[in-house]
């Protein structure tokens, strides 16, 4: 074990896949509180898939990558945000309007790509140990620029998903801070596609908080227990991929829903225990 | 004369061809509580969220505490407003205690996590305290919120309305789920704190001889206020149809409470009141 250990965290590619994946793993536990308090599961789907339009734009006209991806992701969560204003379309059939087109213009622009230009399955499952020192910089700004917003919104943002009405009757700015907690997510998705992917974001984004879910009682308790089980599957699971030669993200994706199962059968098993 | 808390002049709010409030006016004293009631549709509801700056009506003047409620002043006179609207049928799932649902009432909760952290906790807990004192919910502050019964949850969001000590407080059927002793408690409680605190009520409700003996007046609305019955008035038969059509019969009063004049057809529904 001590040998494992020693040779996983000494291997070049793990050192620098090492920050990287510490910082998203921090993002994703913060922001999946978010999701799951807004019930935004389902944008953080469409949000993901259609930043395959960012990357096929980037691609074809040469562009960096995950600049033009996060652009694109804020655009669209910035779109879906003003969607419930716009009479007959709800957001849930925008996301799927949205997700679907942006994720054809996607999937021709990479198709007419050279293909040694994209790392297609990089970009589907996403690839933390491919990280560049590029990207490292940009999830490094990027993650202070969601944490900073938390630090900001977190407390109104969690008003506002528990009675959304209230909140604005008693001041808060709600339609505004709305926009900005869509487009930091539409931020963090694309920080997240280079972990798990345009397919597994969602789980990254979804899973940590759906694990505390059982046991916190405050927002801060739940978002302490957040981290620790991102922290903890996020590692783990880039164990995982390093022993087995797995991909990473899949990895990590994986030992977040055995912590999920883990987390709910404890929560099961105590409920019953206190009923007897 | 003092200036009212509340001054709606000639508001008129959805279309033009099926406004929800049309050419409404009105206006309420401090330490005034005031009964709102009418059928359905008749745009109560509506008239509480425009007054919370909720919803912007499409003519008319509003004035809150002398100030006129616009985009830019709202969120400055939305700091002497409590509000509670309708219960919601769909519950919020967020693992949170009473305490904390009530503490989101403080501008000091919604505020970036620095100032949060450097909050004076001593008088939240305080002012917490003393809210759910005041509902009788001190005894479960500790609870998580999803798990209290309908009527509980009604009593903590009323607390959250009250813990910031509001000078106006908007009510929207704040007796929903509860029960009829926990009922006559709320609008003793509202009573009270019109005459001791100064803090004016509007409060919409269906059952109007509930709080008969509480209000200082009754506004009975139908898209504008059609009749305003103060203390020891007869809301006239012909407002009651007007509001309700036939289906209402009644009533005795005293000049301690507003009552209606009685209804000679008889009617399968009937509002009793006494």
């Amino acid at each position: 074990m001590i040998d494992f250990l020693s040779s996983f965290f000494s291997s070049p590619v793990m050192q620098a896949a090492f920050w990287p994946a510490l910082l998203i793993a921090v993002l994703t536990s913060s922001m999946s509180m978010m999701v799951l308090a807004h019930r935004l599961s389902f944008l953080t789907v469409g949000v993901s898939h259609a930043s395959l339009a960012g990357l096929g734009l980037a691609v074809t006209l040469s562009l960096p990558l995950l600049p033009t991806a996060a652009i694109t992701a804020i655009i669209i969560a910035l779109l879906l945000a003003a969607m419930p204003n716009r009479q007959g379309i709800n957001e849930d059939t925008g996301t799927g309007v949205l997700f679907a087109g942006s994720m054809a213009l996607g999937v021709i622009l990479i198709s007419n790509a050279n293909s040694y230009e994209v790392d297609l399955f990089g970009l589907l499952f996403g690839n933390i140990l491919t990280v560049s020192e590029q990207d490292s910089r940009w999830i490094t700004w990027g993650s202070l620029f969601v944490l900073l917003s938390l630090i900001m919104w977190a407390k109104s943002w969690w008003s506002m998903a528990f009675d959304m009405v209230t909140a604005k009757a008693s001041g808060i700015a709600t339609a505004r801070l709305r926009l900005i907690l869509y487009g930091v997510m539409g931020l963090t998705v694309v920080m997240c596609v280079k972990l798990a992917g345009i397919v597994l974001t969602t789980g990254l984004l979804v899973l940590p908080a759906a694990c505390a879910w059982f046991w916190g009682r405050s927002m801060f308790s739940l978002w302490a227990l957040s981290l620790s089980f991102s922290l903890t599957g996020t590692f783990a699971g880039l164990m995982w991929s390093y022993q087995y030669d797995w991909p990473s993200g899949a990895a990590i994706i994986l030992m977040l829903c055995v912590l999920f199962m883990l987390s709910w059968l404890s929560s099961w098993l105590k409920q019953q225990l206190s009923e007897v | 004369m003092s200036t009212p808390v509340v001054h709606l002049s000639h508001i008129r709010f959805g279309s033009d061809k099926k406004p929800v409030l049309d050419n409404l006016s009105l206006d309420v004293n401090a330490g005034h509580f005031m009964g709102i009631i009418g059928p359905n549709g008749a745009g109560k509801s509506t008239l509480l969220s425009i007054i919370a700056g909720l919803n912007k009506p499409s003519a008319g003047h509003i004035d809150l505490f002398g100030k006129c409620l616009n985009q830019n002043t709202r969120l400055k006179l939305s700091k002497d407003l409590g509000y509670l609207h309708q219960a919601q049928s769909k519950q919020p799932d967020i693992p949170l205690s009473v305490y904390d649902v009530v503490a989101m009432g403080l501008s000091s909760y919604n505020t970036s996590l620095f100032r949060y952290m450097l909050r004076n906790r001593k008088q939240e807990k305080e002012q917490v305290c003393h809210a759910l004192d005041l509902v009788e919910m001190t005894a479960h502050q500790h609870a998580d919120f999803r798990q209290l019964s309908g009527g509980q949850q009604q009593r903590v969001r009323l607390a959250r309305a009250l813990v910031r000590e509001p000078k106006l407080l908007l009510l929207d059927e704040p007796s929903a789920a509860l029960d009829s002793r926990h009922q006559e408690k709320l609008y003793q409680l509202l009573r009270k704190l019109c005459d001791e605190k100064g803090m004016t009520v509007l409060m919409v409700e269906h059952d109007i001889a509930a709080i008969t003996s509480y209000v200082d007046s009754v506004a009975c609305l139908n898209k504008n206020i059609h009749y305003h019955a103060k203390k020891g008035d007869t809301i006239p038969d012909e407002v009651w149809r007007e509001m309700y059509g036939d289906h209402v019969n009644i009533v005795a009063h005293d000049a301690s409470c507003i009552g209606c004049a009685p209804v000679s057809h008889s009617s399968d529904h009937e509002h009793h009141h006494d």
